[in-house]
């Protein structure tokens, strides 16, 4: 179950374009990660599997193709795959706050969003539990610069995340439920790269997200 | 050896994991196998055999031709060739079913797939398996109880097969897709399967508990096959062992369970272990009362109290609702769905018949559209049986339906339907010569409903009684007519009994107070199912003080929630009140002010389209300034949008068409195969605010579907909203259809990774970096500014 002291609101705000809030933000704020609390029923799964580099870089038996994942992952012999998801009873419920109060739609749609980071990040703690690798790399997802999201359905066939955390994607690449996310975590025995080149701040230039990113109009 | 011949026996047992079993290396699909190295998948089952397993699953688990796209294997050559594996080696000592597993892809309205899209998947794989020989269907690890309607009518539809079907559940009792175990059991069992259960998801220990709420939902033979505990993340094993497995199976015995085997993890160890564990047992066969219910695809509501069923979403004398349903306003239906579920109804009526609407199409798009804001179970009202129908197929759940009557030709075309999608019907007490005078001819009709349903095999509890209200002004007698006729179908026929309780006051002074008093005497005369309107307090308030005076509400604890704060009302705050002004209320997100202080203008004769010029949209361009320096966010931009909204709402009801300022049409869309949509509905509500007539055809929509609408309502503009890298495409695909055919239209497009130069590039007039700048881009093209 998920607790409301868990939300970090400050990046719930910075997610919004929000820079200084006011008593009816905050309100709104605090009963729509009560109400995510309430109907979310988080799931995570992981696994961990070797990579291979031959020819060309494979996790288990799922190619991992473009430039960016292999130099992400440059020096790892195993790699973490995870999913998370919140349920598409959260989905439902962010489209029943569309049709009656926008503000609270906008709000969940982000909370939601930070409640799967924090999932991730609860996985990730699990994941260094568990491996005797003493290096991590940071969690690289599908659409990352130039991997492609081609790749979602074959990690969700990794973790069978389908039966096992209810966890799809549709013909085109699209997770369902809507608020979930899967990512990669290299394993190495030597210490890793960060090659996720626009994610949030790392490098805004070129980003195709620059016109409507809120983190780096705030940064 | 058949199914029946099993079904006499103590336990039935099944055989255990197929994937773990067949060894599989790197990018092999199972059912792949039955074509290349069909002695490998044979070794499988005769080890199942070997091990005393009576019920097989050919390896057929994702051979639809969903799941199997792009793989380009043919879902129906799979099923051929694994169903001869299966039986050769089945012999005279096991039956084999065909394994259904779901398609991998989320139905509407969570996801993209149609019904139809799923059912005929399922059927061209079910036919094929009854051609070669499979001795019955096994619908395996389902979890959108939609999906696994699909897939038994697919198979009750198109084959004489019997039918197994499991679902998997979480640890609380719910599907991935939230549909509770009492849920899957209803729908399920209406729908005529043989055998009912839970497969994988956990392990013996945690599956026992659901098992149990299981049996008390279902009188149909029960099935379990938990997995082998939970996966080791690491390794990839499962941590329970045989004996282990065997020995908490065992107690599955005590609540009734017959047919037993395991999923993920288990091998013929665990089936054997599961045999000799079992051989001294006996299963518990004590009678199961299922309890009264009917249920959404998440939601079950007992029939153990008086129900409400709410009646807004009925077009009759509802000019505003009319009106909606010829536009194709979904949106509004969708609200009243909500505000009648915030007011506290139980159960929602559903009907859209009025002139110039095919109900046969809108009703299920209606149901469709409802069930994405609302977890109730719904009320499908039409006389018309084809939409009946088209709304029962994609309807997830046990509906009621609204209704049958006394006359041959109804109940001849009402209740087969009834019967095959296992539905609850109403039964209303006329016949051919109208609605009888008397109290007992009421009775006789309804009693004939009750025999001529269950003739059919629709059982008693599934049958209720609408004993008709007749308006009270008409003559004395028609309330105590009613009211007899009711407490005999009530006491005599033990029936469930359904009343519309206002036409009781139609032609009188002060309905309200006789509406309130009627369903006070009906409630007392037991009336379980008021139809009622659930907005109107003092309807409610009527049925939770008789709830809590006859007993059904314990501790009284749902009254004294409902009421605690009633006696703290504050004092109107009227000073500071007047002191608001209507661009404030909006300009502040105020939403109730702002419909209040509507009101206020309108009764001091303030002009509506007055109200909108000088009031409304300076406030909103205020609010859009501010948004624009920086000042205000995008929340409080939508809450200004809102409360703005709540205003036009008081308006609209105000405005004739001609008068009502429209500014001119836009369509918005989604792009296909997208169904990321906040962004698109932020545009819409704007635009709405400044006067736009938004023509919203939803997510996920094809190019042709966007053009052809934009042809038919003559846009000057269509919006589209593409979230995601992978649907972009749809987006271009959709920009050169309408140049090609309505080539004098604009476009706007926004969403998360588009950019000004791409937009340019797919041939897109304007990029919108946001909502705000959609709203002066339509502006322009509509020659406002």
């Amino acid at each position: 179950m998920m607790r409301p002291e868990d939300f970090n609101r400050a990046s719930i705000l910075r997610e919004l374009g929000v820079t200084n809030t006011d008593a009816a933000l905050s309100q709104i704020m605090s009963d729509m990660i009560a109400t995510l609390c309430k109907v979310a029923w988080p799931r995570t799964i992981w696994r961990i599997y070797p990579l291979t580099w031959e020819k060309s870089l494979c996790l288990g038996d799922v190619p991992l193709p473009g430039k960016d994942i292999a130099a992400h992952l440059k020096g790892c012999t195993q790699a973490a795959v995870l999913a998370v998801t919140l349920s598409s009873a959260v989905d439902t419920i962010i489209r029943r706050f569309q049709a009656t109060d926008m503000t609270k739609a906008l709000f969940l749609d982000a909370i939601a969003s930070e409640a799967c980071e924090h999932l991730c990040e609860d996985v990730e703690k699990q994941v260094r539990a568990r491996t005797d690798k003493p290096f991590l790399t940071a969690r690289f997802s599908a659409g990352y610069g130039d991997f492609p999201l081609s790749t979602q359905s074959g990690l969700l066939r990794l973790l069978d995340a389908e039966r096992k955390i209810g966890l799809t994607a549709t013909d085109r690449q699209l997770l369902l439920p809507m608020k979930s996310v899967t990512a990669i975590i290299g394993l190495s025995d030597s210490p890793v790269h960060d090659a996720r080149k626009y994610v949030c701040g790392v490098n805004c230039t070129g980003c195709p997200r620059y016109d409507t990113c809120r983190s780096r109009v705030t940064r | 050896m058949t199914l029946q011949s099993l079904l006499s026996k103590e336990f039935v047992f099944l055989d255990g994991g197929m994937g773990t079993m067949l060894h599989l290396s790197a990018g092999e699909i199972p059912e792949q196998l039955c074509l290349t190295e069909p002695e490998r998948v044979a070794a499988v089952h005769r080890a199942y055999v070997d091990a005393g397993s009576e019920i097989f699953m050919a390896c057929t688990f994702g051979a639809n031709r969903i799941k199997l796209q792009g793989t380009g294997l043919d879902a129906v050559e799979c099923v051929k060739a694994a169903i001869a594996i299966a039986k050769k080696e089945a012999g005279d000592s096991a039956l084999v079913a065909l394994d259904v597993g779901p398609t991998g892809q989320l139905l509407q309205p969570a996801g993209t797939l149609t019904f139809e899209d799923a059912y005929d998947a399922y059927r061209e794989v079910m036919t094929a398996a009854e051609a070669a020989g499979a001795d019955l269907i096994a619908i395996e690890t389902m979890s959108d109880l939609l999906e696994t309607k699909a897939a038994v009518l697919a198979a009750k539809e198109n084959t004489k097969l019997p039918v197994l079907c499991t679902m998997t559940f979480m640890e609380n009792g719910r599907t991935f897709t939230g549909c509770p175990i009492s849920a899957a059991a209803l729908t399920l069992e209406g729908l005529g399967v043989d055998a009912i259960g839970i497969n994988c998801s956990l392990g013996p220990q945690e599956v026992l508990p659901l098992m149990k709420e299981l049996s008390a939902w279902t009188t149909l033979p029960l099935i379990a096959k938990p997995n082998a505990g939970l996966p080791d993340p690491v390794t990839g094993d499962y941590h329970v062992s045989p004996q282990e497995f065997a020995e908490v199976l065992s107690q599955y015995a005590e609540i009734g369970v017959q047919f037993m085997g395991g999923c993920c993890g288990s091998t013929p160890d665990y089936i054997r272990a599961l045999r000799s564990a079992l051989s001294t047992k006996t299963r518990d066969r004590s009678p199961r009362q299922v309890p009264k219910a009917v249920c959404s695809g998440t939601r079950t509501v007992r029939l153990d109290m008086p129900r409400v069923i709410g009646e807004r979403i009925n077009p009759t004398g509802k000019k505003r609702m009319k009106q909606a349903l010829l536009d194709g306003d979904m949106d509004y239906l969708r609200g009243e769905a909500i505000s009648q579920t915030e007011a506290g109804a139980d159960i929602l009526d559903v009907n859209v018949g009025t002139p110039g609407i095919d109900e046969a199409a809108v009703l299920p798009q209606a149901v469709q559209a409802i069930c994405e804001v609302t977890d109730l179970p719904l009320q499908l009202d039409s006389s018309d049986p084809a939409a009946l129908e088209a709304a029962l197929r994609i309807y997830a759940g046990k509906p009621i339906i609204n209704s049958v009557c006394g006359k041959e030709a109804s109940l001849q075309a009402i209740l087969p339907l009834v019967k095959h999608y296992g539905a609850a019907i109403v039964g209303l007490t006329l016949d051919e010569d109208g609605i009888p005078e008397t109290a007992d001819a009421r009775f006789a009709i309804g009693k004939n409903i009750l025999e001529r349903a269950e003739s059919l095999g629709i059982s008693k509890e599934n049958v209720y009684l609408d004993c008709l209200t007749l308006t009270a002004s008409t003559g004395s007698g028609a309330a105590d007519t009613t009211l007899s006729a009711l407490r005999r179908v009530h006491e005599e026929l033990g029936l469930e009994t359904v009343l519309g309780v206002s036409n009781i006051s139609f032609g009188l002074p002060n309905r309200p107070l006789i509406n309130r008093t009627f369903l006070a005497m009906a409630l007392t005369s037991g009336l379980t199912l008021p139809i009622l309107n659930p907005m109107a307090a003092d309807m409610m308030d009527t049925v939770r003080a008789y709830r809590m005076l006859a007993g059904y509400d314990e501790n009284c604890a749902d009254y004294i929630a409902a009421y605690q704060d009633t006696t703290a009302v504050p004092a109107a705050p009227t000073a500071e009140k007047s002191a608001q002004t209507l661009e404030n209320a909006v300009a502040h997100g105020l939403k109730q002010e702002a419909a209040e202080l509507t009101k206020a203008e309108l009764d001091k004769g303030t002009q509506p389209l007055d109200i909108v010029n000088q009031m409304l949209i300076p406030a909103l361009d205020t609010v859009g300034d501010g948004y624009e320096k920086g000042k205000l966010f995008l929340p409080q931009l939508l809450q200004a949008a809102t409360a703005a909204q709540s205003a036009f709402a008081v308006l609209k009801a105000n405005m004739s068409a001609e008068n009502s300022g429209d500014k001119g049409k836009i369509v918005l869309a989604t792009v296909q195969g997208d169904v990321h949509d906040i962004g698109k509905n932020i545009v819409k509500l704007l635009l709405e605010n400044y006067g736009f007539t938004v023509i919203d055809l939803g997510r996920d929509v094809p190019p042709q579907t966007i053009v052809d609408a934009a042809v038919s309502h003559q846009v000057s503009l269509v919006g589209l909203s593409a979230l995601m890298t992978t649907t972009v495409g749809a987006m271009e695909e959709t920009i050169a259809l309408l140049h090609q055919q309505y080539p004098t239209c604009k476009t706007v497009v926004g969403g998360a990774v588009l950019t000004a130069d791409y937009a340019e590039k797919i041939g897109a007039d304007c990029y919108a970096k946001d909502a705000k700048a959609t709203v002066d881009y339509a502006r322009t093209v509509y020659g406002e500014v």
